[in-house]
């Protein structure tokens, strides 16, 4: 199942949920060329997940549900591009667990 | 001193510490005060966030107070409300004696570095003194990293007339136009204004039309998302936080007051 907050993907692989930049969040920032990651284990709604540099624009995205990272997508701090990829396997940024399945139900359809 | 002398004395402070590294600012005259002032602008543009000498400080204190309040200055108790706790005026934002002003700052946020642009980062910058490009410096430092747009910080004012400078930078619109995502980042640039002012118990604040400059976001489409932005902070918040909407072209000065026409 995969719901869109912002501009943000949410998609619930079993009971992991992996956040991801939206086609037109990753147009309209352009070429990411810096990023860092900017959370501690657990994230409430609206906590900055990821400070990005990219070629229009600088930005900190905020996760859209509270939860716990249980994974952060390193690859892209020495390769920070792969946040434009189209391919999901590439331009993760975290995955989360412990999220209120309520608060997810709730999200936009995706 | 007079300021006459001040100026002389800051000028020659700054061209010797500038060096010989050549720059546009050599060709600018500097007979008639005017012109010598025009050159301080200039040279303060492009001065790096380094160490100053105290005596330096206290000739450009001296010299920015008597520029900054030789101009008559405006008030919250100058202005009518359009609305209860909103207000518009035009002109020179640096000449607003409130709590805080607004800065449309750049990512590298350190102020605009170009000789004489003339841009708000550049003429806050000027009137409020070296100090504030050294406080933008050192946040910019302890960051570790650039400031991303829709986010602010807050500053002393230094030498201006406003106690506190809130600087945040707007979305840059580019040849692809306004996108949900610019709209959203804007709105947060007010938004998180406001809270900062809030946050620091602030009771009047003076916006720049964030983003319309230099950055190219449409006039109408800003002094929407703006008035809209701060009209549901407060009623969501509850703050009593006085509000101008600082403009300084006459269009959008017709553009903020349609706004409010239309919503009566």
């Amino acid at each position: 199942m995969k719901k869109r907050s912002e501009f943000l993907f949410i998609e619930k692989e079993d009971q992991t949920y992996i956040l991801s930049m939206t086609p037109e969040l990753q147009d309209d920032i352009g070429t990411v060329g810096f990023v860092e990651f900017t959370m501690g284990d657990e994230v409430k709604k609206d906590d900055t997940i990821l400070s990005l540099e990219a070629s229009k624009t600088v930005l900190e995205l905020e996760s859209p549900i509270a939860g716990k990272v249980v994974a952060r997508n390193e690859a892209l701090i020495s390769e920070p591009a792969l946040l434009n990829s189209s391919k999901s396997e590439e331009n993760w940024i975290v995955k989360l667990t412990d999220i209120d399945e309520d608060v997810f139900n709730q999200l936009e359809e995706a | 001193m007079d300021q006459k002398v001040r100026l002389d004395y800051l000028i020659d402070y700054l061209m010797r510490e500038k060096g010989n590294t050549s720059t546009d600012i050599e060709a600018i005259k500097k007979d008639s005060f005017e012109e010598k002032l025009h050159l301080f602008q200039g040279l303060c543009n492009i001065r790096a966030p380094k160490p100053v000498d105290n005596a330096f400080i206290e000739v450009q204190d001296a010299f920015l107070t008597q520029w900054n309040h030789e101009r008559p200055l405006t008030t919250i108790s100058d202005l009518a409300a359009v609305e209860p706790q909103l207000y518009i005026w035009q002109g020179d934002i640096t000449s607003l004696k409130v709590d805080a002003i607004v800065n449309a700052a750049n990512s590298r946020f350190i102020g605009c570095t170009q000789a004489n642009h003339t841009c708000i980062d550049n003429i806050i910058h000027t009137r409020a003194g070296v100090q504030l490009r050294l406080a933008c410096a050192g946040i910019i430092q302890a960051r570790g990293r650039k400031e991303p747009a829709g986010k602010a910080k807050i500053t002393e004012g230094y030498n201006l007339p406003a106690d506190f400078v809130i600087h945040t930078v707007g979305p840059f619109i580019d040849e692809r136009g306004v996108s949900p995502l610019k709209e959203r980042l804007l709105a947060s640039s007010y938004r998180s204004s406001l809270t900062l002012a809030d946050e620091h118990q602030l009771s009047t604040i003076a916006f720049c039309c964030i983003s319309t400059g230099e950055f190219n976001f449409p006039n109408q489409r800003a002094a929407e998302i703006a008035v809209h932005t701060v009209k549901s902070y407060l009623a969501e918040t509850g703050s009593e936080l006085d509000v101008i909407f600082n403009v300084f072209k006459d269009e959008d000065f017709r553009i903020y007051q349609s706004l409010f026409e239309q919503s009566e």
